[in-house]
Order: structure tokens, then C-alpha cells, then sequence
């Protein structure tokens, strides 16, 4: 499975893995519901991640948004390798690359806006 | 992702036909650009496509023969005979590797590098310089600002159903950006809250600023693959906004505000020129590909219901009740409309088919050294998909034989004062419930003596037999056949005319030959509109049920048992003064009842001349929906199908010609062995159908 789900007491973690493509996008709407639902923060995990296409992206921006009217905090943390952050810039994603490049994700970084 | 790899490999299988059909006709006519655009995008269409399904080797490759076209475009390299069949063998290659992991052999990576060295070479030439040294499947934006550079406002936003083809709005933003220095600022405007998105949708749409020396067709075909399914605008910076630099830095602090005013700046300008191309143009909707399993399935369905729906009226006579026939008979016209209706779906023209063997002729002329020029007419005439699947083999056996033997060398056909062009003509047409499909040559025609002298050679006839135009023509598709005085490489082996004639026979076809000598040979097919669906006349021996072809019963007689005395056991019965042969159901499938006192001939005009066959009685006309035995009853050559009735009974569909021609060889042999008496009893291996078994 790429992507995973993990809920503890305070927090629902997501863990992406692979290539974070349309065909594991409804996979990955129906976690984000899910961690949702707990009332947690959620955390996206984004170390094993080797490619990210539209509708991830869509999906990462749609949760963003959705913590920010439910009031939870929301972060992407881990090391994306450069080729994934430099095709999110070319194609216009710059803030999200932002978020997730290197030297931001040393910590969480919180992409709550 | 497989899903979309299929698509692909469909959809470039059909670019591949048109690919074909451009260099064709490019070949014929070279300073057509119209053309020479057509074989542009297509490659481009391939290249592009293939790159993003993964197909990266199919995708290199094409690019390379692309440059060279986009050489011809911009009008330094012309088009040679050289290069069309350099491309037409890059095409089979491309195709090969299109097919690679389908079982089909592999692409040939040397001779695809020969092709690509001597396209090269031909660029090279062209140009008279050396080829650009950079790879080619990533090229140097530097190399295509060689122009005026201009910038370009481009507005992408991709349809509902854009990814869901496969395609990738960010590989084609990277082409993009392949082109020159761009900008681009992703709009998230669209996207829902998270409960309402459709994960496999694309909502984000893009405005960009490019700025390069390429035109607004090359920019456009960027898109080629998603043009349908996506809004485009590509416009003209028309004053100098932001350059592409200051563009790129604006996105880095970019708020959507900014987008926003971009947006609505552009979306006024595209409302005053109008030139917008949206993906929800009614007419995209008109035609589906729908897989031919799913319609192969339809089908069957439809031929269930047909079953079910004769049950039914079956039982609503036996009830006689008003309101059960009313129903009954509505769901009768329904059913009928419905089986019409799904017997239309699986017709195709049978364009694809003849435009395919453009490339056969243009080929084997080459070979042969011969000046061949095909004429096609009726294209559009539609037949069933099954049929049409079927017809390439014949008929390229056919073309090969007019090709190779039927179709002079130029200097016989200059001595004989025809035209240096020879000219095969392919045609279609509808006659009442079948389609003939002819394959006409101008060439010198069967020569009836040779044939003749061979078919003695091979003891097929005695000589000094006499023989109908229409019976020597015949020998002809007797397996190992040929006249040829040489076996070449294109036909003359013998094997062609009888694979043809089988083939046609599995689609419930004839073939017609007619000749006549110095002006040329026609072989006609006369094919079936449907396989699926024929209509039978419903017979029966005691309890078992056959159906026999509607359309080639003649006649149905009375056979008493005086008739049988007065042939001394003979099967043969006087019909108006012909002596017909006959064969009996009841000895053929072996079924011992009681024979009833009259029993019904029926009449059949076969292949082989009039044949009777013996039932007990003839129930009338029946829809037959044609069902396969299955595999178990495979070597059972008399039965070619059969059906399920109403009262869910199975009725074999017989094959009347193959019984026939079984009833004949039987019969000579038999006269052979001086076993006259013997002639048309039955063979010594018997089938009993249990006809239960048969579902």
C-alpha cells in the first residue's frame, strides 16, 4: 500500500509512499476523511514519496483547507527528494514545493496559513 | 495505469492507420504540405502520447523521424520516395514496439537504428551541415530560438475527464517548458473541500507566459493528445507584460489575487476574440469506444432475451389469455427492435480493412517492380464486426495473387497496348441480406488451358473431361493449387486460394470467380450482413430439432413411401423431372424413432449443386440466434452452430454444404469400390446428439 493511516490519541499520521499518483488518489481522499473525522491533527508524512501529480497535490491543498475550517493543525513533514519539489515548481506549485523543500523540513512545517 | 496504456496503444494503433495513409498519399503527391502536416502530427501525436504511457523507447524513436518531417515542413528537406519508405519501415517498427509484451515480436533495435542513421543522413544532406549533435529527444531550447522570440499568453484548464484518459497535465507543462523560458502559475480555485473533490478529476488550470521562437502550432501541439478534453487558449502577448523572468519571480510571492486579475484580464480577452476551444463541445460526446468484448456480450444478452421472449409467446398462445398475448407481443416488438438495434452496433464500414492494404499494394509493386495503382469504392458499406475481422486474410491473398500472377510486367502489358498503370479495384456493396466484396485487376486474367493441364497433372480431373468456365475456375481453390510456373516469395505456393476459400466458408460466404483472358480477373465474395443472427427454418426427425438456413432452401416436398420404393433404395428423388440426391437427417445423426408415413424434403441449393434433405417435419421460420457448440464438439463439421428454441430445447444448426460435399465424396469413393448400392448411407463414424448436452 503507498499510502498509510495511523491514529493514535492526539494525532493521525498519513505516510505516503512511492509514486503519489490518480491511481492511488481515491485511496488517499478517503484517509484524509478518515483522519478528518478523529478531530486530530493530521500529519502527512512525505519521506517515501518519489512522485506527486495533480491530484495528490489537489488532495494536500483540499486538506490543508479543510484543517484550516475545522481547526486542526495540519503538516507535511519529511524529506522529498528534489526531483518531486523542482516538478511541483515548474508546473506552478511553488508555495507547496516551498513547504516541502529541504530546508523547511527539518522540523514539521506547519503549512497552516 | 494498464487501462490507460490500452488506450494509448488503441488510440495509436488508429494514428498508425492514418500515419500510413498520409505517407501513402504523400508519396503520391510529395508538395502536398497538407499532407506533410498530417504525418507531422501524427508522429507528434505518437511521440508525445508514448512518452507519457512510459513508452520511452517507442517515444525517442519517434521523435527522431519527427525532426525530419518538421525539416519538410519548414521546407528544408523534400520528400523522396526514399524517405516515405523509410518511414513506412520506422512505422512498422514503431508498431512493434507499440505491440511489444502482446506476444507480438519485438522491435528490431538494429534495423531501427539503420532507419534512423539514413533519416540522418537524408536531413543531413538536406540541410548541408552536420545533424545537430544534441539528443534529440530532450532538444536544446536554444536550438529552436533560432527565430524572432515572441511571448505567448497561455491559458490550460484540463476537462473532467483529461486524467482519467491518462493523460498528465504536468509532462505536458514540461514539454511546454521544453519550448522555451516559462512561467506558470497554478490557479487552485476550483478544487472543492475535501468531501466533495473527485480524487481522479483535475481541477487545477494554469496560466502561463512562454516566451519562445516557436509558432503557435507548435505551442498547440504541445496539447495535440488532450485538445479535446481540456479549455486552451494560446494567444499573443499583445503588449509586453511581465517578461518570462519577472513572471517566474511574480509566482514565487504570487497570491491568488494576482492570479485572479491575470485570469480575469484573459477571460475577458477570450470573450471578445472568441477563439477558445472548450472540452464540452456536445459533439464530443457522439461516439463511444466501447471494448468489442462488451459488445460481443451485448449481444449475447440480446440473444438470451430472444430465447426467452420466444418462450414466452409460446406460452401465451397456450394460455390464450388477451391480456398475457398483449404483453407478450409488445416485448416481442421491443425484443425485435432490440436485436436490430444491437446487430447495427457490431456493423463497421470496412474502410479500415481495404485502406490497410494502400501499404500491401505500394509494397509489393516495389518488389515486383510492377506499376499498381488501387482503386477504392464502396468504403463506407458496413458489415459485421466479426466478418470484417476475418476479411483481411482472403483478401490479401487475393491481392497478392493479382498482384504476383494476375497483373502483367510492364513490358508485357506495353506490348499488349494497356496502360503502363495497372489498376486493382476493391469494392463493396450491399445486395439484399449480403455484401460483396469484389477484388478486380486488369491484368491478363486466368489462363483456362494451364489450368486445366495442371488439374490433369494432379489428377484432380481425367482428361478429356468437360468443365464449366465456373468449374475450372473452381479448381482453383483446391488445396495446393497454383499455376504458377515460378514459387515466389509473394504468392504461387498454392496454399492462398484455398485458405481464402475456407475462410469465406467459416463466414457463410461464397466465392466467385470470373476472367476473361488479356483483360483481367474479378474474384467476387459474397459475404453474410451478420453472423449472429440468421434467419432458420425450424425442422424435425422424431424429437430431435435442427435448423437449416433460410436463404438457401428452395423448396420443401412431400416424401412418401412409394417414392422410396420407386428409387429401388436409390436416395434420389424426381423433382419435375431432375433427379435430386437427398440425404436423411434421420441416418445422418443416427436416430432410430418410428417413421412417421409422409416425410418432408427440403430442398438446398449447395455449392455442389441441388441436395435434398429427409425430415419429419418442417415447423416453420425461426430467428436463430447462433450459439458455439464449445469446444467439445469442435470436430463436428456438419453442425456449424446452434440455437436455443422457446420451449428451451436445442436445435443444431446444420451446415448444409458441408454435408453435402460429405454426401459426395462418400458417394464416389463408394463408386469407386463398386459399392454403387452403398453410395449415400451413412458413414462408418456416427454422431448421436444428445441434444441437452448441447448448451
Amino acid at each position: 500500500m503507498p499510502i498509510t493511516l495511523e491514529q493514535s490519541e492526539d494525532i493521525s499520521v498519513l505516510r505516503l509512499e512511492g509514486a503519489i499518483d490518480i491511481a492511488s488518489a481515491a485511496e488517499l481522499k478517503k484517509l484524509f476523511i478518515q483522519a478528518f473525522a478523529s478531530g486530530h491533527d493530521v500529519r502527512v508524512e512525505m519521506d517515501g514519496a518519489t512522485d506527486l501529480d495533480v491530484t495528490a497535490v489537489q488532495l494536500l491543498w483540499a486538506a490543508r483547507r479543510e484543517a484550516k475550517v475545522s481547526g486542526v493543525e495540519f503538516a507535511l513533514t519529511g524529506e522529498v527528494p528534489e526531483a518531486v519539489t523542482s516538478a511541483l515548481r515548474q508546473a506552478g506549485f511553488t508555495k507547496l514545493a516551498a513547504t516541502m523543500d529541504g530546508s523547511l523540513v527539518s522540523g514539521v512545517a506547519s503549512c497552516h496559513q | 495505469m494498464d487501462q490507460f496504456k490500452n488506450s494509448f496503444q488503441e488510440e495509436a494503433r488508429e494514428i498508425l492507420v492514418e500515419l500510413e495513409s498520409a505517407l501513402l498519399a504523400l508519396n503520391e503527391t510529395p508538395g502536398d504540405m497538407e499532407l506533410v502536416g498530417r504525418v507531422f502530427r501524427a508522429l507528434h501525436t505518437i511521440k508525445g502520447s508514448g512518452a507519457m504511457f512510459g513508452f520511452d523507447e517507442l517515444a525517442a524513436f519517434t521523435h527522431k523521424l519527427e525532426n525530419a518531417f518538421d525539416e519538410v515542413r519548414n521546407g528544408r528537406l523534400t520528400i523522396t520516395p526514399e524517405l516515405i519508405d523509410l518511414t513506412l519501415a520506422a512505422m512498422d517498427q514503431i508498431r512493434a514496439m507499440l505491440e511489444e509484451g502482446n506476444g507480438a515480436p519485438a522491435a528490431d533495435a538494429e534495423a531501427c537504428a539503420q532507419i534512423l542513421a539514413k533519416v540522418k543522413q537524408l536531413v543531413g544532406i538536406a540541410s548541408g551541415q552536420q545533424t545537430d549533435e544534441t539528443d534529440a529527444t530532450h532538444p536544446d531550447p536554444q536550438a529552436a530560438r533560432s527565430g524572432q522570440e515572441r511571448e505567448w499568453h497561455i491559458r490550460f484548464s484540463p476537462g473532467p475527464e483529461m486524467m482519467r484518459n491518462g493523460a498528465s497535465p504536468l509532462l505536458l507543462l514540461r514539454e511546454l517548458g521544453q519550448l522555451g523560458g516559462l512561467a506558470v502559475k497554478a490557479s487552485m480555485e476550483a478544487v472543492p473541500p475535501l468531501g466533495e473533490i473527485d480524487p481522479e478529476r483535475c481541477y487545477v488550470s494554469w496560466e502561463m507566459v512562454l516566451a519562445t521562437a516557436a509558432d503557435q502550432d507548435a505551442i498547440r501541439d504541445v496539447f495535440i493528445f488532450v485538445e479535446d478534453t481540456c479549455e486552451l487558449t494560446i494567444e499573443p502577448a499583445s503588449t509586453p507584460v511581465e517578461n518570462a523572468a519577472q513572471a517566474s519571480r511574480a509566482t514565487q510571492s504570487a497570491s491568488t489575487d494576482a492570479v485572479d486579475v491575470a485570469a480575469k484580464a484573459l477571460e475577458e480577452k477570450r470573450t471578445s476574440t472568441g477563439g477558445r476551444r472548450t472540452y464540452d463541445k456536445p459533439d464530443n460526446a457522439t461516439s463511444l469506444r466501447v471494448p468489442a468484448v462488451k459488445l460481443d456480450q451485448y449481444v449475447d444478452l440480446v440473444g438470451e432475451l430472444v430465447t426467452v421472449q420466444a418462450h414466452l409467446s409460446e406460452l401465451a398462445t397456450r394460455h390464450d389469455d388477451p391480456e398475457v398475448t398483449a404483453v407478450s407481443e409488445e416485448i416481442e416488438r421491443l425484443t425485435s427492435l432490440l436485436r436490430d438495434n444491437s446487430m447495427n452496433i457490431r456493423m463497421l464500414p470496412i474502410r479500415g480493412t481495404f485502406e490497410k492494404f494502400r501499404r500491401l499494394v505500394h509494397d509489393l509493386a516495389r518488389e515486383l517492380d510492377k506499376d499498381v495503382e488501387l482503386t477504392i469504392e464502396g468504403a463506407e458499406t458496413e458489415l459485421d464486426k466479426t466478418v470484417v475481422d476475418q476479411l483481411s486474410e482472403p483478401l490479401m491473398h487475393l491481392i497478392r495473387n493479382s498482384m504476383d500472377h494476375g497483373i502483367e510486367s510492364a513490358a508485357v502489358r506495353a506490348e499488349r497496348g494497356k496502360r503502363p498503370a495497372a489498376e486493382i479495384h476493391l469494392s463493396a456493396r450491399h445486395e439484399g441480406g449480403s455484401v460483396l466484396i469484389a477484388v478486380a485487376d486488369d491484368g491478363g486474367g486466368i489462363d483456362k488451358e494451364a489450368v486445366l493441364s495442371r488439374a490433369i497433372e494432379r489428377g484432380l480431373i481425367t482428361a478429356g473431361a468437360h468443365l464449366s468456365e465456373s468449374e475450372i475456375f473452381g479448381l482453383l481453390f483446391q488445396p495446393g493449387f497454383s499455376t504458377a510456373k515460378q514459387v515466389t516469395d509473394i504468392s504461387g505456393r498454392g496454399v492462398g486460394m484455398d485458405v481464402v476459400r475456407k475462410s469465406i466458408e467459416n463466414l457463410r460466404g461464397t466465392v466467385d470467380v470470373t476472367s476473361k483472358p488479356g483483360d483481367g480477373t474479378t474474384v467476387t465474395l459474397r459475404l453474410p450482413l451478420t453472423l449472429a443472427i440468421i434467419d432458420g427454418l425450424l425442422v424435425s426427425v422424431a424429437d430431435a430439432y435442427f435448423v437449416l438456413p433460410v436463404g438457401s432452401v428452395l423448396e420443401c416436398i412431400e416424401l412418401t413411401r412409394q417414392d422410396i420404393e420407386r428409387a429401388n433404395g436409390k436416395h434420389l428423388v424426381d423433382v419435375r423431372g431432375e433427379l435430386i440426391p437427398y440425404i436423411r437427417l434421420r441416418e445422418q445423426f443416427n436416430i432410430h424413432a418410428q417413421l412417421p408415413e409422409i416425410e418432408q424434403i427440403m430442398i438446398v441449393e449447395t455449392g455442389t449443386g441441388r441436395y435434398g434433405f429427409v425430415v419429419d417435419q418442417v415447423l416453420g421460420d425461426h430467428q436463430t440466434v447462433i450459439k458455439n457448440l464449445g469446444r467439445f464438439y469442435r470436430h463436428v463439421q456438419e453442425v456449424s452452430g446452434a440455437t436455443i428454441l422457446g420451449n428451451g430445447r436445442v436445435a443444431l444448426i446444420l451446415d448444409v454444404e458441408r454435408l453435402a460435399k460429405d454426401a459426395v465424396r462418400a458417394g464416389t469413393q463408394a463408386m469407386q469400390g463398386h459399392l454403387a448400392a452403398d453410395a449415400l448411407k451413412p458413414r462408418g463414424q456416427k454422431k448421436k446428439f444428445a441434444t441437452q448436452s448441447v448448451v
